[in-house]
C-alpha cells in the first residue's frame, strides 16, 4: 500500500550516469539479512529482558526500539552496496539514509491515514513509531544505495522492475514489509476483544512477518541472479 | 528494453488493426452487424439479468424472512358465548379465575442449569445450585411449588420473547402490521387483557416493557437497558421497588424485570465471578419475597390467593450470547408457587415430571413446557379472556397449581381428580375453541396465510373432538350422577382430543413461523449462482468480441488490474461472512478504496502522468474515511434519528457559534458552485436543445433548494417567503421539475436527430440524466448533500481520468469499475447511512411533505437512501466510457463497451450480495442474525434489484439510435 508513496514523492529527479549496480555475492547478501534479521531479534531480545516490556503491552516503546536496533544495522549495511561509489563517499550515502527516515516515515504516516489508522492523539505516538519503524524497512536502505535518483526510485517501487541483486534485496523486503502491513490490518475489526488487535500491534507483526518473508524470498532471487551471471559469462 | 520494444511493437499493431478496421470491408460487416443488433442486442442480458435476480431473491426470501401478519383483532369476556363451552356462571370472564394476584419476576437470560440442582447433569460447574430457593421450595412443597424447564422459541432476544410470552404467539423478523419504528404491540396480549378486564399493573425494571405496552401499567419503575456494561441499575431499581410493593394493595399483577445475569453474561460470560454474584444476589431477594408472600397467605390476608412465578425470558450459551436456537439459548426456567395448600395432585398422565435428588439427599422434580403456553395458562389462572393471537394450550401441571380453587363450587361427590379434570377440559374447550377462531381469522386476512390442505386438516381435527364434546363429554358434564370411571375415560378421551388438535396447529404455526424453509433457500441461492454464471458468460462474450474486432495485445497492466479487481471484489465479499466486518462495512470498503487509490498512484508514477489527480483521490478517499467514522460513531448511539436533519455535519456543528453558522453557510456555497460549474458545461458546444434545458432547469432547482434551506432554518428570520411554502411547496415544485426533467429526456430523445457523434451525444446525455437527479438527491440528503455531491463528482473526474492512465483504447477495465463501484459504496456510507433499519433517515421522507402516504415517501425514503450509491453511479457510469482520449470509434464499439461495462457493474454488485445472502444461511442460527445480518441481508439484496433495475433503465435510455452515425458511416461508404 505504501510502497508506491514510498516511492513517490522523494523530491529532486536528478539523472546520474549510471554505472553497472553494484553486485553482491550471494554470501554477502546472506550475511546482510542475518544481520538485518539478527537485529530484529536483538530488538525483541532486548525489549523483553532489559526493559520487560513487549509488543501488546507498550507498543510505542517497543517499536522505537525495534526502530533504534535496526536502524544502524540497515544503513552501515546498505551503504556499503551504494551506487556509483566513486562519486558518493560512504559517509554521504549515510547521511542519505538518515535522511530517508523521516520522509519514509511521513509518506508511511499519511499512508496509514488514508487507509483507516485511527487518528486521535493517544494513538499519535504509536502511529509515528510504527511508521519510523516501515521507513527503516522501506525507504531507509532504498535511501542508501539509491539516493535520490527519481528514475531508480521509479522503476524499483513502481514499476517493480529491480535490476541485479542489490536492488532485489532492496525491493522486495520493502514490498514484504508493506504487503504485510496490509494483511496485518485485517484482525483489527474481528470481536475477539484481544489485546493484540489494537492499532498498531497486529499491523506490526504482518509488518515484521512479511518483511521476514521478503527477506528469505530475497536471497532466493539474488541465487537466481548469481546463477543467470554466471551462464552468461560461461 | 525489452518491455519497451514489446509496447512499441503492439501499439504499432494496435494502430495498424484501427486503420484497418476503418478502411477494410471487414469493418463495414462489423458495422452492419452492428446496425442489425439493434437496442435490444444490447440490453437483453441486462434484463435477464434482472428477471433471475427477481426470481432468486424472490425464492430466497420466502425461506429465509419469516413473515406473520399482526391481527388488530382483540377478545372480550362476551365473545365466549358463541363457544360450545360452559363459561363460568358466577359473573366472571371466560374461566373460572383461581387465582388472584400474580406476581411476575423475569429474570433475563436465565438459563434451566441455573435453577435445577446439579445432580441432572453429567458434571457440576460453578453457577450452578446458586439459586437454591428454588429448588428448596419444590422439593419441600411439591404440589404447590414446580420447576418447569421453558422452551422459547426463536429469535430469543429479550425484545421479541416478551412480546411472544405476552401474546401467547410466535413473533417473527417481520411482523407485518408493526408501526413505523415505535415497537409498541398492537396484537391483543395479556397485558393487554389485564387492563381491559379493571386489573392493574405494576412494573418495575427493564424499559423494554414501557416501550412494549406504553400505557398500560398503573404504576412502573422502567430502567434503561441499553447499557450492557452496567449490571446493576436494573437490578437495584428492582430491589428497591419489589419488597415494598409486595405490602401494598393496589396492584394485581406485578412485574419485576432483572437485567443483570444478562448484562453479566454478554460481558463476562456464565462462568465468571460477577455470573454467581449476580445469581447469589438473586436468591436473597428471592428468598425474602417468598417469605413476604407466605407470611401474608393467612385467609383474608393480602397475598391469600397469590401466585409467584420466577422465569427467564431465554437462556444463554456459555458465552452470554443469545438471539438464536441452540439447546442452551431456547432453555430456560419457570418456577411457580402459589402460597395455598394444595388439594390435588396431577393425574399421572398429564405430569410429565422427572425426578432427581440432589447435593442434600432431597427429591427435586423438574416439568417441561413451552413458553408459548404461558400467556394462555396464566390468563386461564387469572380468568380473563385468553389473548386473541395465543396458538398455546393450557398446561396441565401449571394451571393445577391454581387446582384448590374449583372445590368449593363442584358437588362434593366428585373426586378432586375429577373436578380437576372437568374443569381442566371445559377450559381446553375453550382454549380450543380460540385458537380455532386464530387460524380462521389469520388464514382469512393475512396475504400469506397457511395452506388449504393444513387448514382442512386441522379443522377435521378440531370437528372430531368438537363433535365427542357436544355429543358426549356436555352431557356427561351437566348429568353428575354417572358413576365415575365412564365419565373418567370419557373426559380423557376429551382431552386428548384437544390436545391433539392444539399440538397440531402449534406444530404448524412453528413450520410456518420460526423454521427456515431450507429448500427454497437452496433454490434461491441455485438461481443466484446460475445468474453469476450467466453475467460472467457475458462478461467474457463481450470482451472476446471487441479484442476479436480490435486486435488488442493483452497489456500487463491490464492483466494486473483485472486480477486486483477480482482480489479487492474478493476480499470485499469474503468479508461478508464475519459479523464484525459487517458492523465496520464502511471502514472496510473505504480502507479498500484507498488501497485501490494506493494502486492507481503507483501505476500512475510509473507511468509518469497525472500523478496530482492520483495523489487527490487518496485525499479525497481520506476524506471520505472520516465522514464514514463520524457517521459510524452515531450508529453507535442512534438516539434522535427521526429528528430532520440528522446529518453528520450537523454532528460535528455542535457547540461553537462559528461552526453553526459554517454549518448553514457552507452547504449553500457548494451548492452555488456546483449550479455554476454546470453552467460552465453547458456552455460546451456540444450541448443541444434537450439537454441544455434541462441542465438551467437544475440550475434552477438549485436555488429554490437554497431558498428552502433559508426559510427552513431559523438564522434567516426575515425572509421574503412565509415559511409553510418555503417548508411544503418548494420542495414539492423541486420534485415537479425532476419528474419533468425526465419526461423530457425520455421523449425528448425520440423526436431530437442529433446531429453530434455518438460518444459526445453519450457525454451530453449522461450530464443531462445526472443533473436531472441531482436535484433531488440533494434536497433530500439535508445539508451534507451539496457537500457529498461534490465529492462524488471530484471523484468520478478522478476515476474517469484514471481510465486514461494506460493510454490505450481499450474500454475502461474491471478495475476502473471496481474503483467506481467501491466509491459508490462508500458514499452511501459517507451520506450518513449504514445497513439497518435505525440507519434510514425517516426525516428525508417528509420533505415536502407532512402526511405520511405508504408508497411516496418510501419513493422517498429509497432516493434519499440509494441516490449517492445507486442512482448517480449506475446513471454516470457511461462517463467512463465516453471521456477517452481518441477518436470516434462508432457507435457499435462505443455500445459494446458500454453493455460490457454496465454487465460488469452489475456483477459486482450480484456478487457481493451473493456473499451476504450465504452469509445469511450459513449464520442463520447466529445470535445476531436478526439483529445484524437479517439488515444487511434486506439491504443488500435491496441493493441489487435496485441496481439491476436502474441499469436496466439506464440502458433503455442511453441505448437509443436504431442508425450509425453520419461521421461513420461516410467513412464505411469510402
Amino acid at each position: 500500500m505504501d510502497r508506491r508513496k514510498s516511492s513517490g514523492k522523494t523530491t529532486a529527479s536528478r539523472a546520474s550516469t549510471v554505472e553497472a549496480p553494484p553486485s553482491i555475492s550471494v554470501s554477502e547478501a546472506f550475511i546482510v539479512n542475518a544481520l538485518c534479521v539478527l537485529g530484529l531479534a536483538f530488538a525483541f531480545w532486548a525489549a523483553n529482558t532489559v526493559f520487560s516490556i513487549d509488543l501488546v503491552s507498550h507498543p510505542s516503546l517497543t517499536l522505537f526500539l525495534i526502530s533504534i536496533a535496526e536502524l544502524p544495522i540497515v544503513i552501515l549495511l546498505y551503504s556499503r552496496y551504494r551506487q556509483n561509489p566513486r562519486q558518493c563517499s560512504y559517509l554521504r550515502a549515510v547521511g542519505r539514509g538518515v535522511l530517508g527516515v523521516p520522509v519514509g516515515a511521513l509518506l508511511n504516516f499519511l499512508g496509514a491515514i488514508a487507509l483507516g489508522a485511527p487518528v486521535k492523539f493517544q494513538y499519535l505516538p504509536k502511529t509515528i513509531n510504527w511508521a519510523l519503524m516501515m521507513s527503516v524497512f522501506t525507504t531507509v536502505p532504498a535511501s542508501c544505495v539509491l539516493g535520490s535518483s527519481w528514475a531508480e526510485w521509479r522503476r524499483i517501487f513502481a514499476q517493480t522492475k529491480p535490476n541485479g541483486s542489490i536492488e532485489y534485496l532492496i525491493c522486495l523486503p520493502a514490498h514484504g514489509a508493506v504487503i504485510g502491513a496490509w494483511f496485518g490490518a485485517w484482525p483489527m475489526p474481528l470481536d475477539w476483544e484481544r489485546p493484540w488487535q489494537e492499532w498498531p500491534i497486529s499491523v506490526s507483526y504482518g509488518t515484521i512477518v512479511g518483511y521476514l518473508v521478503a527477506l528469505v524470498a530475497s536471497l532466493g532471487f539474488v541465487l537466481a541472479c548469481f546463477r543467470s551471471l554466471h551462464i552468461k559469462s560461461e | 528494453m525489452d518491455e519497451l520494444n514489446r509496447a512499441a511493437r503492439s501499439r504499432r499493431k494496435r494502430s495498424s488493426g484501427m486503420k484497418q478496421s476503418e478502411t477494410t470491408s471487414s469493418s463495414a460487416a462489423v458495422a452492419v452487424e452492428g446496425r442489425k443488433r439493434g437496442k435490444w442486442g444490447y440490453i437483453w442480458p441486462l434484463w435477464t439479468t434482472l428477471l433471475l435476480h427477481l426470481l432468486a431473491i424472490l425464492l430466497f426470501t420466502a425461506g429465509f424472512l419469516l413473515t406473520r401478519t399482526e391481527l388488530p383483532y382483540h377478545s372480550h369476556c362476551s365473545d365466549v358465548s358463541s363457544s360450545p363451552c360452559f363459561s363460568s356462571n358466577n359473573g366472571s370472564c371466560w374461566t373460572k379465575p383461581a387465582v388472584n394476584r400474580l406476581v411476575l419476576v423475569v429474570l433475563d437470560a436465565l438459563r434451566f442449569d441455573f435453577v435445577v440442582p446439579s445432580t441432572f447433569f453429567a458434571d457440576s460447574k460453578p453457577w450452578m445450585d446458586k439459586l437454591p430457593v428454588l429448588k428448596n421450595a419444590a422439593s419441600t412443597r411439591p404440589l404447590s411449588a414446580r420447576i418447569f424447564k421453558a422452551i422459547a422459541d426463536p429469535p430469543t432476544t429479550s425484545l421479541q420473547r416478551l412480546k411472544g410470552l405476552t401474546t401467547g404467539g410466535l413473533p417473527t423478523f417481520v411482523d407485518v402490521g408493526n408501526s413505523f419504528g415505535a415497537p409498541a404491540i398492537v396484537e391483543d396480549n395479556f397485558i393487554n387483557q389485564l387492563v381491559q378486564n379493571g386489573k392493574k399493573v405494576v412494573m418495575m425494571g427493564d424499559d423494554t416493557w414501557t416501550q412494549l405496552f406504553p400505557h398500560h401499567f398503573e404504576r412502573s419503575y422502567p430502567y434503561p437497558s441499553f447499557n450492557v456494561k452496567d449490571l446493576h441499575t436494573v437490578d437495584n431499581g428492582c430491589i428497591d421497588h419489589l419488597l415494598p410493593s409486595l405490602y401494598e394493595e393496589d396492584w394485581d399483577v406485578l412485574i419485576a424485570h432483572f437485567l443483570g445475569v444478562d448484562h453479566a453474561g454478554h460481558i463476562f460470560g456464565v462462568d465468571s465471578t460477577p455470573m454467581i454474584e449476580k445469581l447469589e444476589q438473586y436468591n436473597t431477594i428471592l428468598e425474602r419475597v417468598i417469605e413476604v408472600l407466605e407470611n401474608q397467605s393467612g385467609p383474608g390476608s393480602s397475598h391469600e390467593n397469590t401466585l409467584l412465578v420466577v422465569m427467564g425470558d431465554h437462556g444463554q450459551t456459555l458465552n452470554g450470547d443469545h438471539g438464536g436456537g441452540s439447546a442452551e439459548e431456547v432453555e430456560t426456567a419457570l418456577f411457580a408457587m402459589s402460597f395455598k395448600k394444595p388439594l390435588s395432585s396431577v393425574p399421572a398422565e398429564y405430569d410429565s415430571s422427572s425426578c432427581q435428588q440432589d447435593l442434600d439427599g432431597k427429591n427435586v422434580c423438574f416439568s417441561s413446557m413451552q413458553q408459548l403456553d404461558f400467556a394462555v395458562t396464566i390468563s386461564a389462572l387469572l380468568g380473563i379472556p385468553f389473548p386473541y393471537g395465543s396458538i398455546g394450550n393450557i398446561n396441565p401441571e401449571l394451571y393445577a397449581l391454581g387446582a384448590d380453587s374449583w372445590n368449593s363450587d363442584a358437588s362434593q361427590k366428585l373426586l378432586e381428580s375429577d373436578a380437576w379434570m372437568q374443569n381442566y377440559a371445559n377450559a381446553l374447550c375453550i382454549n380450543s375453541w380460540q385458537v380455532k377462531r386464530y387460524v380462521d381469522a389469520y388464514s382469512a386476512s393475512s396475504a400469506v396465510g397457511f395452506s388449504r390442505e393444513d387448514l382442512s386438516r386441522i379443522a377435521s381435527i378440531y370437528d372430531q373432538a368438537e363433535n365427542h364434546w357436544s355429543h358426549s363429554t356436555k352431557k356427561l358434564l351437566l348429568d353428575r350422577q354417572h358413576d365415575s370411571n365412564t365419565s373418567v375415560s370419557a373426559l380423557k378421551k376429551q382431552i386428548d382430543a384437544y390436545f391433539k388438535f392444539l399440538t397440531a396447529v402449534t406444530e404448524l404455526a412453528r413450520s410456518k413461523w420460526t423454521e427456515f424453509d431450507l429448500n427454497m433457500m437452496g433454490i434461491g441461492i441455485g438461481i443466484m449462482l446460475i445468474s453469476l454464471i450467466f453475467q460472467v458468460f457475458t462478461v467474457l462474450r463481450t470482451t472476446k468480441e471487441h479484442d476479436g474486432t480490435f486486435s488488442s495485445s493483452e497489456d500487463s497492466w491490464i492483466v494486473n488490474g483485472s486480477i486486483l479487481a477480482i482480489f479487492l471484489l474478493g476480499i470485499r465479499a469474503f468479508s461478508f461472512l464475519s459479523n464484525s466486518y459487517i458492523l465496520e462495512e464502511g471502514k472496510v470498503a473505504n480502507f479498500l478504496l484507498s488501497t485501490s487509490g494506493i494502486v492507481t498512484l503507483r501505476q500512475s508514477v510509473s507511468k509518469g502522468k497525472l500523478l496530482i489527480e492520483s495523489i487527490g483521490f487518496l485525499i479525497l478517499s481520506t476524506f471520505c474515511r472520516f465522514a464514514i467514522e463520524v457517521g459510524l460513531s452515531k450508529q453507535a448511539a442512534t438516539s434522535a434519528f427521526m429528528k430532520d436533519y440528522s446529518s453528520w455535519i450537523i454532528n460535528i456543528a455542535s457547540g461553537l457559534p462559528v461552526w453553526d453558522y459554517a454549518a448553514e453557510v457552507v452547504p449553500i456555497v457548494v451548492l452555488i458552485m456546483l449550479a455554476a460549474w454546470l453552467y460552465k458545461a453547458t456552455s460546451g458546444c456540444f450541448f443541444g436543445w434537450p439537454w441544455k434545458y434541462v441542465i438551467l432547469g437544475t440550475i434552477l432547482t438549485y436555488m429554490l433548494i437554497i431558498a428552502h434551506w433559508i426559510t427552513d432554518s431559523n438564522r434567516f428570520d426575515g425572509a421574503l417567503i412565509p415559511q409553510s411554502i418555503g417548508r411544503t411547496y418548494i420542495p414539492r415544485i423541486i420534485y415537479a421539475i425532476a419528474l419533468g426533467q425526465l419526461f423530457f429526456l425520455t421523449f425528448g430523445q425520440l423526436f431530437k436527430k442529433s446531429n453530434l457523434d455518438c460518444k459526445t451525444n453519450l457525454v451530453a446525455k449522461t450530464t443531462s440524466m445526472l443533473s436531472a437527479w441531482s436535484s433531488t438527491v440533494i434536497l433530500l440528503s439535508g445539508k451534507q448533500g451539496p457537500i457529498v455531491a461534490f465529492a462524488s463528482i471530484v471523484g468520478g473526474c478522478f476515476i474517469m481520468k484514471f481510465v486514461n492512465i494506460e493510454g490505450g483504447k481499450d474500454g475502461p477495465r474491471s478495475f476502473s469499475i471496481m474503483q467506481w463501484s467501491l466509491f459508490a459504496t462508500c458514499l452511501f456510507f459517507c451520506s450518513g447511512h449504514w445497513c439497518a433499519f435505525d440507519g434510514l433517515r425517516y426525516g428525508a421522507a417528509f420533505i415536502g411533505f407532512e402526511e405520511f402516504v405508504l408508497v411516496r415517501q418510501a419513493i422517498l425514503l429509497t432516493i434519499d437512501t440509494f441516490g449517492f450509491s445507486i442512482i448517480l453511479p449506475v446513471f454516470g457510469l457511461p462517463f467512463l466510457v465516453a471521456i477517452k482520449n481518441q477518436a470516434n470509434l462508432g457507435r457499435h464499439f462505443v455500445f459494446t463497451q458500454l453493455s460490457q461495462m454496465y454487465t460488469t457493474y452489475g456483477l459486482i454488485t450480484a456478487i457481493t450480495t451473493t456473499f451476504t445472502i450465504l452469509c445469511v444461511t450459513i449464520q442463520r442460527r447466529h445470535l445476531m442474525v436478526w439483529g445484524l445480518f437479517a439488515p444487511k441481508f434486506v439491504f443488500d439484496v435491496f441493493n441489487l434489484i435496485l441496481t439491476d433495475a436502474f441499469i436496466c433503465l439506464a440502458s433503455i435510455y442511453y441505448f437509443d439510435q436504431g442508425r450509425d452515425d453520419p461521421e461513420r458511416k461516410s467513412q464505411v461508404a469510402e
